[in-house]
């Protein structure tokens, strides 16, 4: 009763107080929930966690267009170890604590696009403007994080989605499930969060054709490039974008993967001219029937 | 009783060499060609040797015996040692209270200016790699104290004045050893009656060229000292590869240890991969420093300036291994990444919950100094007529604050392994009479000692893998069961409780 009487008291009270006073005791529960750590913040626990981990890894990969729900399964499962490891490394490299310090955000305010289109063909920011332009993306597009506990993680989390665009530039892949596949296995062996490597069950989507391509081409390419390359979440993209794409990617130590646009359309080409050709014969064959004796 | 009248009665009782030992005195005087004989010669005058010879001499039974210290520093300025209360020396270690008590018993913890003395009843160790693993010691009643936080020089001098106080003994301080040897056989077994066989005695050949002969020769003088090479006897142990950083700290100087305070005052030490940083109170709002770090690290953290190098040590109890280790590959500029971090992830709240100590605002001029760290053991603390005391017969990791007190209770051994032997009319400088008891009571439970602090840098040098959870997980058990006294049984190996 006593009890009931202190919580009705404390109700009464407005809502900055009643948070100041709850605060430092107030325990984790659906009704209770603790306060954001920082805007946008959506305090979940080990339970709701799990079950938006599981729920939007399943319906991500019946959709792959739900960029939303790869966002919250990035985000539930990048906690425990995985985040913070990438936040670690970044912390070891002057340009990786220079980033967290200034903390700057990709979005098409800070990247003039006109700006970016001026710049000379071979450099960075012309190869990501020309990327943004051919697959008709914005970097307006990316969700902000909300489901990351500790504040400077969360921008970790955010910096990665941010540059991810980035990423598609440097190494000229391009955004179908293909591309984006090989790109997440690279991304899984440079940075670790899990769910770049859940993300390669999309390879089950894939054509036979493009299955074997990813096997035998990209996912090796992947492989050894995200291990023996630098860590790319240390990149300072808003410095670099003047830079040579090439230069940067020696210094990186990247190697540019096979072109997949280039290679699907020689493809294409050659089925198309196959088919072209089949049909010719069978044109030949079933217009004029030879007709034996 | 040993040297006293050479009394034909004791005869049948004493083998002959003790016997021979007892006309000692008594001829002395008739052959002016035979050195100088003593009972005991304690070679360093640090705490432990002093302690030996302070012993023996506040003994009823052994303060006849017949004593002499050798020491290579000005004992002048060991006795007027004296800073002024806002300055203390970067040297301190933490007495535990078993420490504490031979000291009194011996009559010289009276002499030690207790001003100047810290005492702490709370104690905080964590994991740096684990911020959840942690450890809380706390001496449940106001007496004792876990430790007593005591700068050496303070000890020394109040050895120095109790000593003093007693019947003198014989100094030779400026005095370097120049050679030890046995004694030269006599020239003939008839000639017995005209000159002494002292061939199994030790002979110190000092600096400046005089010679004294004792029967028991002990060695207190540090890891390499000319008793231990005179005795023959080998150590085991390794080179840390590490340097212990010592420097005095000032708290914030509304900060005081008010002993009305409910916390009392808290010893704070956290493991960093590289070795332990600790934090020990000193009275009013000063602190001792001993950060154990790589010798690269420790050559970095001198060259420091005070600003950035106080950033460091506010950072080593606060920020990740990762910032640290970034900060010390920076040749400047360590205060500014703090307070950026600080910024990011405030440590108020711990600080103010005690679990961290307070930031240290200053460090005493020239008081940062380091040196390298060592473990050695020696194979056995005695031979014939000679024992080893101190870190002459030992040196260990700094990480439980037990070299200073292993010596003391080194001492304390030793001096009752002689004061049995007078008691009993055996000679002291016999092993079997007198050394093994020393031997035995002492070596084992040192040995262990020295292990245990081994095994714990090593543990805590791990930096990644499953010893890390599962060394977590070890340290929050010790912590958990305490109320089962598994804390303090672990408080009581350290000599504390």
């Amino acid at each position: 009763m006593a009890n009931f009487s202190a919580t009705k008291r404390l109700l009464s009270l407005p809502a900055s107080a009643r948070a100041a006073f709850l605060a430092p005791t107030r325990a984790f529960s659906v009704l209770k929930r603790p306060f954001p750590n920082y805007e946008g913040h959506v305090p979940l626990n080990v339970f709701e966690r799990g079950a938006l981990a599981a729920g939007s890894a399943v319906m991500s990969l019946l959709n792959p267009r739900r960029g939303d729900l790869i966002a919250a399964l990035g985000e539930t499962t990048a906690t425990p170890y995985f985040i913070y490891r990438l936040r670690d490394a970044m912390l070891s490299n002057p340009t990786g604590r220079r980033i967290l310090r200034d903390r700057p955000r990709i979005t098409s305010r800070t990247m003039s696009v006109e700006k970016l289109r001026a710049l000379p063909d071979n450099s960075v920011g012309r190869a990501y403007v020309g990327w943004l332009d051919g697959e008709g993306v914005s970097p307006d597009t990316r969700d902000s994080v909300k489901y990351i506990d500790n504040e400077e993680c969360a921008y970790v989390m955010q910096r990665y989605r941010e540059s991810h665009d980035f990423y598609h530039a440097i190494t000229g892949l391009p955004v179908f499930v293909e591309g984006e596949v090989a790109l997440k296995a690279f991304e899984f062996a440079n940075t670790l969060l899990p769910m770049t490597g859940l993300s390669l069950f999309a390879v089950t989507r894939m054509k036979p054709a493009e299955r074997s391509r990813f096997w035998q081409t990209y996912l090796p390419w992947a492989i050894s490039n995200g291990l023996k390359s630098k860590e790319v979440i240390n990149v300072y993209w808003e410095e670099e974008l003047e830079r040579d794409v090439a230069d940067l990617r020696a210094e990186l130590g990247l190697e540019r993967p096979p072109d997949l646009r280039e290679t699907r359309k020689t493809l294409r080409e050659q089925r198309k001219a196959a088919k072209e050709e089949k049909e010719k014969i069978s044109g030949l064959t079933s217009g004029k029937p030879f007709v034996g004796s | 009783m040993a040297v006293g009248t050479p009394s034909r009665a004791l005869r049948p009782y004493t083998c002959s060499s003790c016997a021979r030992s007892l006309k000692l005195r008594s001829r002395k005087f008739a052959t002016a060609a035979s050195p100088d004989i003593y009972d005991v010669v304690c070679v360093g005058g640090g705490p432990t040797g002093l302690s030996l010879l302070t012993a023996l001499r506040s003994s009823k039974a052994t303060s006849h015996l017949r004593l002499a210290l050798v020491e290579s520093q000005d004992l002048d300025r060991a006795r007027k040692w004296d800073l002024p209360p806002d300055q203390y020396s970067n040297r301190a270690s933490s007495l535990t209270p078993s420490s504490q008590f031979f000291l009194s018993k011996i009559g010289a913890w009276p002499h030690v200016d207790t001003s100047r003395v810290q005492p702490y009843h709370h104690m905080r160790v964590w994991d740096g790699l684990s911020s959840t693993a942690r450890i809380a010691f706390d001496s449940p009643a106001p007496e004792p104290a876990i430790a007593h936080m005591t700068e050496n020089q303070n000890l020394t001098r109040a050895l120095l004045a109790r000593l003093e106080s007693l019947e003198p003994i014989t100094i030779f301080d400026k005095t370097s050893v120049a050679n030890i040897n046995l004694g030269s056989q006599p020239s003939s077994p008839a000639s017995e009656d005209t000159s002494l066989d002292l061939s199994s005695y030790p002979h110190v050949t000092l600096s400046s060229d005089h010679t004294v002969a004792t029967r028991l020769l002990v060695g207190a003088d540090g890891i390499n000292g000319p008793v231990r090479t005179f005795a023959g006897i080998r150590t085991r142990g390794w080179d840390y590869d590490r340097h212990g950083v010592v420097a005095t700290l000032r708290l914030p100087s509304d900060f005081s240890h008010d002993p009305g305070n409910s916390r009392g005052v808290t010893a704070y030490q956290r493991f960093l991969p590289t070795g332990p940083i600790a934090l020990l109170a000193l009275p009013g709002s000063y602190a001792s420093l001993v950060w154990t770090a790589t010798s690269t690290q420790a050559a970095k953290l001198k060259s420091l300036s005070t600003e950035d190098f106080l950033a460091m040590v506010n950072a080593a109890f606060r920020l990740s291994v990762v910032d640290l280790d970034y900060m010390f590959a920076l040749s400047s500029g360590q205060f500014d990444e703090l307070q950026w971090r600080e910024s990011v992830s405030s440590s108020t709240s711990k600080e103010a919950s005690g679990d961290i100590p307070q930031a240290v605002e200053g460090v005493q001029n020239n008081s940062i100094a380091s040196f390298p760290l060592r473990l050695r053991h020696a194979s056995s603390y005695t031979t014939h007529r000679t024992a080893l005391v101190g870190d002459a017969a030992h040196t260990i990791h700094p990480l439980a604050g037990q070299g200073l007190n292993m010596g003391l209770g080194d001492s304390r051994s030793l001096a009752s392994a002689i004061e049995y032997a007078v008691i009993h009319g055996a000679d002291i400088g016999n092993e079997m009479n007198c050394l093994d008891k020393y031997n035995s009571e002492m070596w084992m439970g040192n040995n262990r000692m020295l292990g245990a602090v081994d095994k714990l840098h090593w543990l805590y040098s791990v930096k990644n893998g499953p010893v890390i959870p599962l060394r977590g997980l070890g340290l929050r058990a010790v912590d958990a069961l305490g109320e089962w006294g598994v804390k303090r049984w672990v408080m009581r190996q350290a000599g504390a409780l």
